[in-house]
C-alpha cells in the first residue's frame, strides 16, 4: 500500500461524504445558484481526484512511496498517549477546573511520555500548570474554568 | 508626497511605547521560533493568537508580523551552527553556512546573514509601502467576476508552486473549500453538513484548525524525533567579517532583495522558493561556482536575503486583495478576522492607522532584529539545549488555552484535536498542509463571488469575458492548469512504460 493509495481513498471518501449531503440541498438555477452548486462541484472534483490518483499510484513501481506500516506502528504509541492525554484533558476541563485539570494533564505527560522520574515530573507540572494559570487569566485576562477550585 | 505623509503616521503609530514592546515581543518569539526545530513560524504565530485578543488590531498584527519576518532571522542560527534549518526557508543555508562554521568563519556567516536579512526585509517594505496602495486602488474595480477570477487563479498558482505536485495539492484545496463550506451558507443562509450540531451552524473555527493542524500536529509528528546535538559556540569578536567577505556579499543581497521580493507575491512557499532560486542564481554567476558548498558567503548572502524579501512581497496580496498567499499570512488573517477587520482592497482606506503603523513597524521591527540576532545571538542558541520533552507539553497547553479562550468551547477544542490528529496523518502520509488552510479561509469569498457573479449576469457566464480583467485572469488560470496537466501527463506515461517493462 502506498501514500498515494491511502491519500486517494481518504479523498475519495470525503468526496462520496461531500457528494451524498450536497445532493440534498438546493441547487438552484443558473441566475441564482443555490447552497448546494459550490459543494456539489467541490465533492465530484475530490472523488475524481481520489479516482486518478489511485490510478496513478498503480502505475508507479511497486516499492515508490510504499508505506512502512511497521515504523509507523513503532511511531504510533507516543501520539496516541498524548491523543488519549489531550482528550482526557478536554472531557476534564470544566468539571475539574484549569488549575487543577492542567496539573494532571503535565503531570502525566512529563512522567508517562517525556519519562522523567516522579519528583521532576511533578515540579515541572506544578511550574507549569500553576505558570500557565498566571500568564493567562491573570495576566491575559483569559476566563478559565475555575471547577472544584475557585480562586 | 502622500506615501511620505503617510508613513509620517504611520511611525507616529507605531512608536507608542505600547506598539514598540509589541513589535519587539513579536520579534523575540519569531526569532525564538526560528531558531527551534519542530516550532515553526506557522505554529509561533498561532500560539500567540490568543494573547492579542486584550489587545486591538494594530497592535495585533504589529506583533504577529514581528513574529512572522523574526523566524526568518532565527531560523538561519542554526542552518548557520549546527546543519540543522530552524525553519524550512533556511535549509538553503545549511549548505554553505554549516561549512563556513567549521572553518571557524560562523561568526561572519551569522553577521552576514542577518546582515543581508535587514536589507532584503527593509527594501521590501518600501516595495510593500508603494505596491500595496496602487494595488489596491487598481482591486477597487474588482466586481465579483474579478474575485472569483484572481482566487481562481491563487489557487491554481498554489497548487503549481506548491511542495507537492499539482494533482496532490488540488485535492488538498478541493478539500479546504468543501471543509470551509460547513454551516450557515452566506447567501440564503441554508445549513450545510451541520447534521443538527448547532455548534456547526457557523462554520468550523478556523483558529482550532490551524492551531489543531500546525500546533497538535507538528508535537504528534515530532515527538519520534530525538533533539541530541553539537552545538558550535560562537564568541562576539568572531562576529565581524572580512572586507572581501563583505565586498562578495553586497551584489548577492540585492539580487536577492529582488528576487525574494518579486517571488513572494506569488502563492505558495515563496519563502522556500525564493531562497533556492536566489542560491541557485549566484552559483551561476559565481566565477567559481565549483566552491559554493564548501562555504561561500555567498551561499549564505543571498537565500537568507530572499527569504527576508519575501516577506514583504507577500504581504501584498494579503493586505492589498485580502488573498493571503502563504499560510504566515493566512493565519493572520484569522487574527484580523477575530478582530473584525478584513484585508482587502478598502483596508488601506478604511484603516490607514494599521497599515501604516504596520509598515512602520516592519521598518523598526527589521532593525530590532539584527540587534537581537547578532549580539544576543548566543542566548538564542542556548534555548536549544531546552530538550523538546519539555517544550511539547507547554505547546500542547497553549493550543489548548488559546482555542478555548476564544468562546469557552470545549466543541472547539474537540476540534483542535480532531484537527491535530488530521494534521499527524496528513504529514505521515506527506500531504502540502498550507494550501488546505488557505483553502478554508477564502472557500466562503470564493463561493459568493461566484455566485453573485451569476446572479448579477441572470445565468450568464459570458459576464467573465465581458471583463477584460477577469477574461485575462481565466485565461492565466486555464494555461496554468494544462501546463500542469501536460507535465503530469509526461510523468504518468513515462511511469505506466516503466510499471508495464517491468512486467
Amino acid at each position: 500500500m502506498t501514500r498515494e493509495r491511502v491519500g486517494s481513498l481518504i479523498f475519495f471518501a470525503a468526496g462520496v461524504y461531500g457528494l451524498f449531503f450536497s445532493l440534498q440541498l438546493p441547487v438552484g438555477k443558473w441566475n441564482e445558484p443555490g447552497p448546494g452548486v459550490f459543494p456539489l462541484a467541490l465533492s465530484s472534483l475530490l472523488s475524481l481526484s481520489g479516482v486518478l490518483w489511485f490510478i496513478q499510484g498503480k502505475s508507479k513501481g511497486s516499492q515508490e512511496g510504499k508505506i512502512d506500516w511497521g515504523r509507523i506502528l513503532k511511531n504510533l504509541m507516543t501520539p496516541l498517549q498524548i491523543a488519549g492525554l489531550t482528550a482526557a484533558f478536554i472531557v476534564a476541563l470544566q468539571p475539574v477546573g484549569y488549575l487543577a485539570a492542567s496539573f494532571l494533564y503535565l503531570l502525566v505527560l512529563f512522567f508517562w511520555v517525556s519519562r522523567y522520574r516522579p519528583w521532576t515530573a511533578l515540579g515541572l507540572a506544578a511550574l507549569f500548570g500553576v505558570g500557565s494559570w498566571l500568564f493567562f487569566e491573570r495576566l491575559l485576562g483569559v476566563q478559565l474554568p475555575a471547577g472544584l477550585f475557585p480562586l | 508626497m502622500d506615501v511620505l505623509a503617510n508613513i509620517y503616521n504611520g511611525f507616529h503609530t507605531a512608536l507608542t511605547l505600547q506598539n514598540i514592546y509589541l513589535c519587539f515581543i513579536g520579534c523575540l518569539w519569531g526569532t525564538v521560533v526560528g531558531v527551534l526545530p519542530g516550532i515553526g513560524p506557522l505554529a509561533g504565530i498561532t500560539l500567540l493568537i490568543p494573547a492579542t485578543f486584550g489587545l486591538d488590531a494594530t497592535g495585533s498584527i504589529i506583533m504577529l508580523a514581528g513574529i512572522y519576518y523574526g523566524a526568518m532571522y532565527g531560523g538561519s542560527t542554526t542552518s548557520i551552527l549546527m546543519n540543522i534549518p530552524g525553519e524550512s526557508a533556511s535549509v538553503v543555508t545549511c549548505i554553505d553556512g554549516y561549512q563556513m562554521t567549521l572553518k571557524g568563519r560562523g561568526g561572519a556567516a551569522l553577521f552576514i546573514s542577518a546582515w543581508g536579512s535587514w536589507i532584503g526585509g527593509t527594501l521590501s517594505v518600501i516595495g510593500l509601502m508603494l505596491l500595496a496602495p496602487v494595488l489596491a486602488n487598481f482591486a477597487m474595480k474588482f466586481g465579483p467576476a474579478e474575485m472569483f477570477s484572481v482566487l481562481l487563479v491563487a489557487f491554481i498558482l498554489l497548487g503549481s508552486l506548491g511542495t507537492g505536485s499539482f494533482f496532490k495539492t488540488m485535492p488538498m484545496i478541493f478539500l479546504g473549500l468543501l471543509i470551509g463550506a460547513i454551516g450557515m451558507d452566506p447567501l440564503t443562509a441554508t445549513l450545510r453538513f451541520t447534521h443538527g450540531v448547532k455548534e456547526l451552524y457557523d462554520g468550523i473555527g478556523f483558529l482550532p484548525v490551524a492551531m489543531g493542524l500546525l500546533g497538535i500536529g507538528e508535537v504528534l509528528s515530532s515527538t519520534k524525533e530525538s533533539l541530541v546535538k553539537i552545538v558550535h559556540k560562537v564568541r562576539i569578536r568572531e562576529l565581524l567579517p572580512t572586507r572581501e567577505e563583505l565586498r562578495a556579499s553586497w551584489g548577492p543581497i540585492f539580487r536577492g532583495s529582488g528576487i525574494g521580493f518579486f517571488i513572494g507575491l506569488l502563492p505558495g512557499s515563496a519563502h522556500i522558493l525564493s531562497s533556492f532560486v536566489s542560491y541557485m542564481v549566484e552559483k551561476r554567476l559565481a566565477q567559481r561556482p565549483e566552491e559554493f558548498g564548501k562555504g561561500r558567503i555567498e551561499g549564505v548572502a543571498a537565500p537568507e536575503t530572499a527569504n527576508n524579501a519575501a516577506t514583504g512581497g507577500a504581504m501584498i496580496p494579503f493586505l492589498g486583495l485580502g488573498i493571503p498567499t502563504g499560510p504566515p499570512a493566512a493565519v493572520m488573517m484569522i487574527a484580523l478576522l477575530i478582530h473584525g477587520i478584513r484585508p482587502g482592497p478598502l483596508l488601506i482606506s478604511q484603516q490607514p492607522q494599521l497599515f501604516w503603523g504596520l509598515i512602520a513597524s516592519m521598518y523598526i521591527g527589521n532593525l530590532i532584529l539584527v540587534i537581537l540576532n547578532l549580539p544576543l545571538v548566543g542566548i538564542f542558541v542556548n534555548l536549544l539545549r531546552v530538550p523538546f520533552r519539555i517544550l511539547f507539553p507547554i505547546i500542547l497547553l497553549i493550543c489548548l488555552v488559546g482555542t478555548y479562550s476564544v468562546n469557552s468551547s470545549i466543541f472547539e477544542l474537540g476540534v483542535l484535536l480532531g484537527f491535530g490528529v488530521v494534521g499527524y496523518i496528513f504529514r505521515e502520509l506527506k500531504f502540502d498542509l498550507p494550501p488546505f488552510i488557505l483553502a478554508m479561509i477564502l472557500g466562503n469569498p470564493m463561493e459568493v463571488a461566484f455566485r453573485q457573479t451569476l446572479m448579477r449576469s441572470g445565468g450568464s457566464f459570458s459576464i467573465f469575458w465581458e471583463s477584460p480583467i477577469a477574461l485575462t485572469l481565466i485565461v492565466v488560470a486555464g494555461l496554468l492548469f494544462l501546463w500542469n496537466l501536460f507535465r503530469s501527463l509526461k510523468v504518468f506515461v513515462v511511469s505506466w512504460m516503466k510499471a508495464l517493462e517491468e512486467g
